[in-house]
Parts: structure tokens; C-alpha cells; sequence
């Protein structure tokens, strides 16, 4: 049907589907009706099978319009694993499509469900086409690179791009290429891994001796590691055998998001660079991510380089942005909190060091600490201060009046400006205005001592955050001998830990979470879960006993559970099963937190679960179980008869 | 009215167009699968509801393959009726006065319909107040009636209701509305704007390939078995 004396749109609904979704809400209007009129509409009742792994060949692309879908794996004996639901607007096959490859998940209707279903021909062209489809579909599938990426992002080399969201999609790879590093293939291990260490590369390019064009394979920092060191290879012989050959090649003048792709769907994360039929260099898919706009490489840039505290301010807000960035590209938990602390501290050492120069050198060294969630390095958005001083102990009475009215005025000032960037004051006061928390190192190591040998468990309860602490700028000697006074002073007091243990398990565990909901009874969060009272805190709590019973100095939650592991203090099961459900949980208050900034309301931590998919409420159903586990290894350590 | 009582509409022979629309369907086979027929699923919308004196003002429809709404097979068309001084009850549609007397007569947009629908079985709710229309427009225009096979949805839903509730639910028929779109709530469909043409047909297709999926998925595979089961429809309107 092509005349008409209507006009030749495609029905209403059609058109009013596609605007409602991402990334379809982009495309102009003509754009849209093109693609509704290649659209056919197909109802599948619930429990249709509509993909079976490994076998399907996805010819459309599925978009939900009612009704919604379970994504799952099977094994060879029939164990199904869950992986994922989606609903209405979400979609279905478009890493297949765009892979090329067969269906690499079961999908099975769970409702009655209408779908939209756009030939792959056309999907493919609007991916190429229309940098926000590659944009967006890209994002969801770089989480891996993402990971990787952001590890390595401090020590990077400064790249002379400005920030852009579609840099992806307009840059050359070629343009990217640094310096062309490579080696002959006779060159000994030990040889190729020193040039690699001097010009901080991760890899190098392997050539015949006899002819430098002709490029053989490439060995990466990864080869050292598993095939060099785990395998306790010679490092005498020559390189060739370690390294991984023919090298995977793109022309210079593919589009780095092709070349991402490429790297995505390969696994392979270094590619040489091709231009005129010779080798010019290596791209990895570190290189490229620092493309992309909102990085947080450019926010490190940006403070580094301000003159004024005043600059700071604006900077300081821009935090979330680039949180948001890392989050919807799928960034884990871990990585986001670590990457808030490091952006804090930055904020926080540039402050500081500009509020020096303006009030002149302290009498004494000092260290800025930080507690609590902050000493953690766990913050999330716009989380309250809780800092401290800690100086240098005075030699006589001149020393000791000239540092406490030095460090009085500086904290008042500091305190002012972190408010002004953004960073609320605590309320219980615990910050470095307070004079109870702007001391000597004596003092320090003093109040320590009481609080472990005469535990009153209700003022414990107000401590427990200073045993957090760490070094936020400064001297950060004076911090390491206070941590170390308190690990020896700790180990010793089992009553202490006795206290901090029972307080732990105080704290109700939701039981059976979502059949018989445990939430809050009570008050303006009724009905909702305190995802960070009583699914973050227990975690929190267990690995500070542990840690203090260990004498281990780390204060992040994650990394005590490394450290008791390595230990051997907890078995790697139930390490395993922590450090997911810890993150799991994490993940879920930051998406919870980043959905209220954007509906203008003030973060907070209660989860209503009525929001949460089925997904997230069986995963942190099992995240309470692994609590119950946490807890009955306190109980067994600490017996209250 | 008057073009009615031409009897040369009567005893002419039919249009070309209609004996090949005839020819579509002398062997009408109904035991093929049912993924295997297009079906046509139309709404009319119309001057008034008298069967003597009113005239279609728009015809909507949308084409389904391998039980596939296809949404590059659409058809929609106004109409200008004869009797303009009907159009007041076009204020239900969202069809303005202006827009119909732009619109071609049934003259010229009823043949094309036939093209359209040519080889399908048509699909409606409340079919046969469709087909008393198009028929009445075919025999003054074309000079006979249409004979493609048609399903009825609100036939099917009857059909559909009948076997999930049991005959029990019959002494109290009223109750259940069959009305397009508390259908449409009733089993969760997608709903769409009400009173254009197009859009109902749209809604139509929906409803059907709901029913039509779920027979299926019931074990009614063929035609014949959803017309036996249901009652759904008939092969002549």
C-alpha cells in the first residue's frame, strides 16, 4: 500500500512506541516512520521459547511493547542459571546481530508478550549510521573494558584530546598510535621486558631480526605474567616464544568504535595499527576508552591544574556526573566507590595545599585523616564529613600554642571550603574543628588506648568510625605509627573485640526478606529496606572485628576481606561469596542514590523493594544469607555464654 | 438511497475486480495451518449506524502474515460521502468535515481496498456491521459483494471466554463487555487511540493475534479447527 490519501505514516501506535524508548527516541520523526513501516508486530503467549542458545539465528531485533522475557543458560545436565529479565522497552538480540553470532542465551516468554521486530539489516544499518545507536548499545556490552580501563587510568600518559561523548565515533585510531616500540625476535625475555618497564608500555611489538617491517606478534604484560612468571620460563630465551603471533591488525583509518568492537568480540585488547600496508604502532582498548567524554581522567586534569580554592567548588560538582558516566556504563561497585574516594581526595589534597600557601607553612607536619565511610574509601554520593588532625607531637609549650591556633584556624577555613564543594558537616561533629579531634599524635594514640582497654559499649558505638581512619593528605607517617599503636594495642584486648563483635550481630539480619517482609515497621521508611543499615553495615562491621583482631591496616571493607583471606583467617567460599554480595548491595544503593539526584530529591539509603526486579531481589536475598554466615563465625568466635 | 433503486446496479454483471476477488476463494481451502493465510483486518468507520441511510467515511485496515502484524501493509483511506449533512455524527471520529470533503469518493477508494484485501481472509470486531457496509458500497460501486472469508474477534472472544470460564458464566451473559477495548484491558493489551480507523484496526489485530496465538497454543492448528471451536466467523458475510 503505497497511496493514500491519509498520508503514507505508519499507525500512531507504532510511532509513539519507538519515541517512548531508548535510544529510538533520538531519531527524527521520518526516520522513525521508515523504521515502524519495516516493523512487523508478533505476539508470543507465556512461555513461548524464542531463542535457544547457540542454536537460534536472530534475524530482528526484539523490542518489548507488553509483557516481558527471562534471558537464561542451561548445561548439559539441564542446571538452568537465571541471567537476567526484561520488560517492556528493553530489548532483545542486539549483541547477536551485531556479533554476528547465534542467540547466546536462552529467552523464554514469562508473560503474555507483544514484541516489535525490526529486520536486522535495518537495525545493523542504524548502528552504523547513527553514532547515539552505536553509543548506546556499545555501552552496555564494555563493561570488561571499562574495568580494565579505569585501573590503569592514574598512571596514564596525558592525551592531548578534550572531552567529547562521540569521540568514539569521530576519531581515528590512527591518530591515537604512540610511539612504535618493537623489538627483534632473538631479544631475550628479560631485554624486552626492561625496554617495556623503561617507557612504561604495556606491549611490544615482535620483528624478524633480519627485516624490521616485517612484524611477527606482539607480547603484552599479560604474556609476562602466565606465560613468563606462573610458568617459571627461562628468561633468557628469546621472545619469540612467548609471544602471540600473527598480530591482529585494523587500518589506521577505522573508527575506534569499530575498533572497539573488534576488541570486544575478539577478546583481544591489542591490536597493531596498519597504515599502508606496514605496522605503525599499537592501539588497546585502555587508549580508546580515554576517548570518552565525562571521563574521570579529565576531572583529575582539571584539579590538578586550579589555581584557586574557589575553582574547586565547581569542580567538586561535577563528581556525580562523571559517577553517573561510570555507572551506566556498567562499571562495578568497587571501582565506582574507589574511583569517588580518589576524585575526593584530589578535591580534597588540591584544597589543601592552596590553603597552605595562602596561610603559610604549619609549624609542625600534619596529616588530614578521614573516617568513617571516607576512611573506608565506601562514600557515595554526598556523603557527610567525617575528618580529623592529626600533628606531630609539639617539643615544648611554644610548638604546642603555635600548632593549636595554626590548625585551628586551618580547619575552620578547610571545613568552609569542603562545605562549599558540596560535602555536608556531620552532624555528630566529628570533624577537625572539633578540638577533641584536632590533636597531637600523643593524644591520639592515648584516646585509642581508652577506648580499647575500658570499652563502655554505648560510647563505642560512637567510636567505631575512627577506627576507620586513614591518611587523607599530608604526613602520612603519623598516621601509620597511630594505626600501628592500635593494631598492637587491639590484638591484645579480646574484651574489646568481644564488644565490637556483639555489637556486629546486634544488628537484625532481614531474615526471610521478601515472603515475610522484614523492613522497617515504622515511621516515614515504612515498609522500605535500609540498604545500607542492614544490608551494607554487617559486612562493614565483621571485616573491622576481623581486621582488628588481625592487626590488619586496611580500611576499605573489600580490601580487609582480601587481606583476611590471604591470611587464611576466612575460607575462600565464603570470601568469594561476601565480596559479591558486598558489591551487589553497594552497586544497588548507588543506583538508588544516582535515580534520586535525578529526581531532585536528597540521597538516601531506603530501598523500596516493590522497585526492585525479581532479579535484584533474589540476589539480595542471597546477599542476607551470606550475612547469617558472617554472623554464626562471630558467634562461634566470640560466644556470648 | 436513490442509487439503491438503480436496477442497473442490480443486474449488471459484477466488476472485473470482484469476479477475480470471487476467483481467490473457489477453492478455499480451510485445513492449511493458519500461518500459512494473510489475513486483513479492517474497521470502518462510519456516517451513523442507520444500515439504510449511512455511508463508510473511513476504511482502516492492516495486513497479517505468518500470523505477523505487518506494519508496511497498512491501508487507510478517508472517504467523501455522498450525503455530507450525515457528518455530524463524524464528531465521534476524529475525522474533521474539512478532511472528508478533501477526501475521493467510495468510488475511487473501494476498488483499491480490493486490491488491498485481494487473496485475504478480512478480519473484524463486529465484522458483519463492516461487511454490511462495504457490500452495500460494493454493490452500488462494483455491482456485487465481496467474497472473502472473514473471522469475527468479538466472535472469537466469545469463543475464548466460553472455554476459560465453562458454560457455567453463560446464564449471565451481559456482564461480560465485548466491547473492543475493555477486551484489550481485560487480557493487558497495548491500547491505542480510540475512533480512527486505522487505530482500531490496529487494536483489532492485536485482540486477534492474542486469540489466534492462544488457540493455537491450545492445539487448534488449522482454520477449519478455529472455526469449528469458535464459531468464529463464516465464509460468507
Amino acid at each position: 500500500m503505497t497511496q493514500s490519501d491519509v498520508h503514507a505514516v505508519a499507525p500512531e501506535m507504532a510511532l509513539s512506541f519507538f519515541r517512548g524508548i531508548l535510544p529510538f527516541n533520538s531519531l527524527d520523526d521520518a526516520t522513525l516512520n521508515y523504521l515502524a513501516r519495516h516493523c512487523r508486530v508478533d505476539f508470543y503467549p507465556k512461555g513461548t521459547r524464542l531463542f535457544t542458545a547457540d542454536k537460534t539465528e536472530i534475524t530482528h531485533l526484539y523490542l518489548i511493547q507488553r509483557g516481558g522475557v527471562k534471558a537464561f543458560i542451561e548445561d548439559d545436565h539441564g542446571e538452568v542459571t537465571l541471567k537476567d529479565f526484561r520488560g517492556e522497552g528493553a530489548y532483545i538480540g542486539a549483541l547477536g546481530i551485531i556479533r554476528g553470532t547465534l542467540a547466546s542465551l536462552n529467552i523464554e516468554t514469562v508473560e503474555d508478550t507483544f514484541c516489535f521486530l525490526l529486520p536486522r539489516e535495518i537495525f545493523l544499518k542504524l548502528v552504523q549510521e547513527e553514532p547515539s545507536f552505536a553509543h548506546y548499545y556499545l555501552k552496555s556490552f564494555s563493561e570488561k573494558i571499562v574495568k580494565t580501563a579505569y585501573k590503569e587510568l592514574r598512571h596514564h600518559k596525558v592525551s592531548k584530546r578534550n572531552a567529547d561523548d562521540l569521540y568514539l565515533f569521530s576519531v581515528k585510531v590512527g591518530e591515537l598510535v604512540k610511539t612504535l616500540l618493537k623489538v627483534p625476535s632473538t631479544s631475550s625475555i628479560q631485554q624486552a621486558a626492561a625496554i617495556m618497564a623503561k617507557y612504561q608500555v604495556g606491549s611490544l611489538l615482535v620483528h624478524d631480526p633480519s627485516d624490521e617491517d616485517n612484524v611477527l606478534g606482539i607480547i603484552t604484560d599479560h604474556d609476562f605474567r602466565g606465560k613468563v612468571v606462573a610458568a617459571g620460563l627461562d628468561y633468557h630465551l628469546p621472545v619469540a616464544e612467548i609471544m602471540s603471533g600473527p598480530v591482529e591488525s585494523v587500518l589506521s583509518q577505522s573508527l575506534c568504535f569499530d575498533v572497539l568492537l573488534k576488541m570486544m568480540t575478539t577478546g583481544i585488547h591489542h591490536l597493531a595499527v596498519e597504515r599502508g600496508g606496514r605496522i605503525i604502532g599499537v592501539v588497546t582498548s585502555h587508549d580508546i576508552m580515554l576517548l570518552q567524554g565525562h571521563s574521570p581522567y579529565y576531572l583529575f586534569k582539571e584539579i590538578k591544574g586550579q589555581q584557586q580554592i574557589r575553582g574547586l567548588y565547581v569542580l567538586a560538582q561535577k563528581i556525580p556526573e562523571v559517577i553517573r558516566g561510570l555507572i551506566t556504563e556498567g562499571a562495578k561497585a568497587g571501582n565506582i566507590t574507589q574511583m569517588i574516594a580518589i576524585l575526593n581526595d584530589h578535591i580534597l589534597e588540591r584544597m589543601l595545599i592552596l590553603l597552605e600557601k595562602q596561610m603559610g607553612p604549619p609549624p609542625l607536619s600534619y596529616c588530614w585523616l578521614l573516617m568513617g565511610s571516607e576512611g573506608r574509601r565506601e562514600q557515595t554520593f554526598k556523603t557527610d564529613q567525617d575528618n580529623a588532625i592529626l600533628y606531630a607531637d609539639p617539643k615544648n609549650d611554644e610548638e604546642r600554642v603555635a600548632a593549636e591556633i595554626y590548625f585551628k584556624e586551618f580547619a575552620d577555613k578547610a571545613i568552609n571550603h569542603l562545605v562549599n564543594c558540596g560535602y555536608p558537616l556531620c552532624p555528630g561533629e566529628i570533624m577537625a574543628t572539633n578540638p577533641k579531634w584536632c590533636q597531637p599524635l600523643s593524644a591520639w594514640k592515648d584516646c585509642f588506648t581508652t577506648w580499647i582497654n575500658a570499652p563502655d559499649p554505648a560510647e563505642l558505638l560512637h567510636a567505631t568510625i575512627f577506627f576507620d581512619f586513614r591518611s587523607g593528605y599530608g604526613d602520612s607517617s603519623l598516621a601509620r605509627e597511630l594505626r600501628n599503636h592500635l593494631n598492637k594495642e587491639a590484638q591484645k584486648k579480646d574484651i574489646f573485640l568481644f564488644h565490637l563483635a556483639r555489637q556486629c550481630v546486634s544488628i537484625r539480619i532481614p531474615l526471610s526478606f521478601f515472603k515475610n517482609f522484614m523492613v522497617e515497621r515504622d515511621g516515614e521508611h515504612k515498609n522500605q529496606l535500609d540498604i545500607k543499615r542492614q544490608g551494607l553495615t554487617p559486612f562493614v562491621n565483621f571485616a573491622r572485628v576481623l581486621a582488628l583482631k588481625h592487626g590488619i591496616s586496611e580500611t576499605n571493607t573489600l580490601a580487609r576481606f582480601k587481606a583476611l583471606l590471604d591470611g587464611e583467617y576466612i575460607n575462600p567460599e565464603l570470601w568469594s561469596s561476601a565480596n559479591e554480595a558486598y558489591e551487589l548491595q553497594m552497586q544497588q544503593r548507588l543506583i538508588h542514590q544516582l535515580r534520586q539526584i535525578e529526581e531532585g530529591t536528597l540521597p538516601d539509603n531506603h530501598v523500596d523493594p516493590e522497585h526492585l526486579s525479581d532479579l535484584e531481589r533474589r540476589m539480595l536475598k542471597d546477599a542476607f544469607a551470606v550475612i547469617e554466615r558472617l554472623y554464626s563465625v562471630l558467634d562461634k568466635m566470640y560466644p556470648v555464654a | 438511497m436513490f442509487d439503491l433503486l438503480k436496477p442497473a446496479t442490480w443486474f449488471s454483471s459484477p466488476d472485473p475486480l470482484l469476479r477475480k476477488n470471487k476467483a481467490c476463494f473457489a477453492d478455499f481451502d480451510q485445513n492449511r495451518p493458519l500461518a500459512e493465510y494473510t489475513f486483513v483486518v479492517c474497521d470502518t468507520e462510519l456516517t451513523g449506524l442507520d444500515w439504510k441511510k449511512d455511508e463508510l467515511i473511513s476504511i482502516g485496515a492492516v495486513m497479517i502474515k505468518d500470523l505477523q502484524i505487518d506494519l508496511a501493509s497498512t491501508f487507510h483511506h478517508f472517504v467523501r460521502p455522498r450525503n455530507m449533512a450525515h457528518t455530524q455524527a463524524t464528531l465521534v471520529h476524529r475525522i474533521t468535515p474539512e478532511q472528508l470533503q478533501k477526501a475521493r469518493p467510495i468510488e475511487v477508494v473501494l476498488p483499491q481496498f480490493l486490491e488491498f484485501i485481494n487473496g485475504s481472509l478480512l478480519v473484524g470486531h463486529h465484522l458483519l456491521l463492516d461487511m454490511h457496509f462495504l457490500n452495500k458500497a460494493a454493490k452500488e460501486v462494483l455491482g456485487g459483494t465481496l467474497s472473502n472469508p472473514g473471522v469475527d474477534t468479538m466472535r472469537m472472544a466469545q469463543g475464548y471466554k466460553r472455554v476459560r470460564l465453562g458454560h457455567y458464566h453463560e446464564h449471565n451473559p451481559r456482564e461480560i463487555s465485548y466491547n473492543l477495548e475493555d477486551l484489550g484491558r481485560e487480557y493487558n493489551l497495548p491500547i491505542f487511540m480510540a475512533h480512527d480507523a486505522l487505530e482500531d484496526a490496529m487494536q483489532t489485530a492485536y485482540l486477534f493475534l492474542y486469540f489466534i496465538k492462544k488457540f493455537r497454543k491450545g492445539g487448534l492448528v488449522t482454520l477449519k479447527d478455529i472455526y469449528q471451536a469458535g464459531r468464529v466467523g463464516s465464509l460468507r458475510y
